[in-house]
């Protein structure tokens, strides 16, 4: 009986250490527990309960192993944890609103009903922001249990590491109540319009077959996202994997925009006809000022990765 | 009053270390594991057990410690010895001891 609990500990214990420490380790550690358990037999105690007392003060034999192979007994220990969180903040603060659009897109265009889109597209981030947790979390709990590659992680730091500064609130509120306020002027101008055609149907500025096939909900996609951009801009800092996300989600709103601008899917003639506008000239315009708008919002996030200081009361404030 | 926990920290805190150097010192005379938990606790140094013995293997991987196996008794028994390395780091934070105690005292000298 008494062999009993210690063999078991002993083997629990050895389970947790490489083959070639095992022998001299496993004769030691009976030798130690034997000399203990002796020792308390001579000061009376029975067999079973000093073999018992003995076991239990050694602790959990998986604790003991790590101890004797300095393993860690943690995930993710403090010399990387800071670059862990680091790393999962700027993979998912710049994967995140940019996959939502394009998986918009691709549903769009893969004739999804524009209810089911927007759904499907939250699923699609939702998952690929589990992997990225997860192989996050797997890749920096194996650089923690390989003592070189930990060596080589672990930087020193820096001053120059200083966060960017944080997007202003009052620039974030005020993006967010103009995205809004175009919304719903373009939804407005749309369905009850400043124009009636014959028929007593208003006529809109957009195109009534775009307008109906849906393709504007895109819009609301983009502008979803950029609203999500500033928010990731406030409250995780703006960084340069941030600005060259936006600068794709720019790049991507441009092209589609401008491609049907010139196509001539985006206005509608009826519109222009009865205002009495030349549509050619107000479509170059419109086109003109997209790549505008698009460009000088890239500018603006680069500007705003590369700069390392707040914004101080001299320096202009949004 | 502190609390137990916030006391029992402070007191660990403070005694970290203080088991390697008095291992160094005991260990001049060859000595094995459990005999060396006894000696430690009577000396005023306790330890457990399950922190003690992966301590010495972590010093003998560092050179600090040799160790040599006794068979000639009934039980198999591995000695360990402080090395001429481990004699020589025994003295540096013999020092530093002595050198924090006289900061100590200078310092509770100066407040009262």
């Amino acid at each position: 009986m008494t062999a009993t609990l210690t063999d078991r500990y002993v083997l629990a214990m050895l389970r947790g250490v490489p083959g070639k420490q095992r022998p001299d380790l496993e004769r030691e550690l009976r030798a130690s527990i034997a000399d203990a358990i002796d020792d308390r037999l001579r000061d009376g105690a029975d067999a079973e309960g000093a073999e018992t007392q003995v076991l239990t003060e050694l602790g959990d034999p998986a604790r003991l192993a790590a101890r004797y192979t300095d393993r860690p007994l943690h995930l993710i220990g403090p010399e990387l944890y800071l670059d862990y969180v680091r790393v999962l903040k700027a993979l998912l603060s710049a994967v995140a609103p940019l996959l939502f659009v394009a998986a918009g897109i691709v549903g769009f265009l893969d004739g999804v009903p524009i209810g089911r889109v927007g759904w499907d597209a939250a699923v699609t981030v939702l998952v690929t922001t589990m992997h990225i947790m997860f192989w996050v979390s797997a890749v920096f709990a194996v650089v923690g249990r390989s003592p070189s590659l930990r060596e080589k992680v672990r930087a020193r730091w820096e001053v120059s590491a200083l966060p960017a500064y944080r997007l202003d609130l009052t620039a974030l509120i005020g993006g967010s109540v103009v995205t809004a306020l175009l919304a719903c002027l373009l939804v407005l101008t749309q369905t009850v319009g400043p124009l009636t055609g014959a028929d007593g149907e208003p006529i809109g500025v957009i195109a009534p077959a775009l307008w109906e096939s849906g393709a504007l909900y895109l819009a609301v996609f983009f502008a979803a996202a950029r609203v999500g951009f500033d928010l990731l801009g406030h409250y995780v800092g703006w960084g340069m994997p941030q600005a060259v996300a936006n600068a794709v989600l720019s790049v991507l709103f441009i092209g589609s925009a401008g491609w049907l601008t010139t196509r001539g899917l985006l206005l509608n003639d009826a519109f222009f006809a009865a205002m009495g506008w030349p549509q050619a000239v107000i479509s170059n315009v419109l086109m003109i000022a997209l790549v505008l708008m698009g460009l000088a919002d890239s500018a603006e996030g680069f500007r705003r990765a590369l700069r390392r200081r707040p914004p101080t009361t001299s320096s202009k404030g949004l | 009053m502190i609390e137990d926990d916030a006391l029992a920290t402070h007191r660990q805190e403070l005694r970290r270390g203080t088991v390697v150097l008095a291992c160094l010192l005991i260990l001049q005379r060859p000595d094995y594991g459990y005999a060396l938990l006894e000696a430690l606790e009577s000396k005023g140094f306790p330890v457990d057990a399950n922190t003690l013995y992966p301590l010495l293997r972590r010093l003998e991987k560092q050179g600090l410690l040799t160790s040599e196996w006794n068979t000639e008794e009934s039980r198999p028994r591995k000695f360990y010895r402080t090395s001429a390395d481990g004699a020589e780091l025994a003295a540096t934070l013999t020092g530093d001891w002595t050198d924090l105690d006289t900061a100590f005292r200078t310092l509770l000298k100066d407040e009262s």
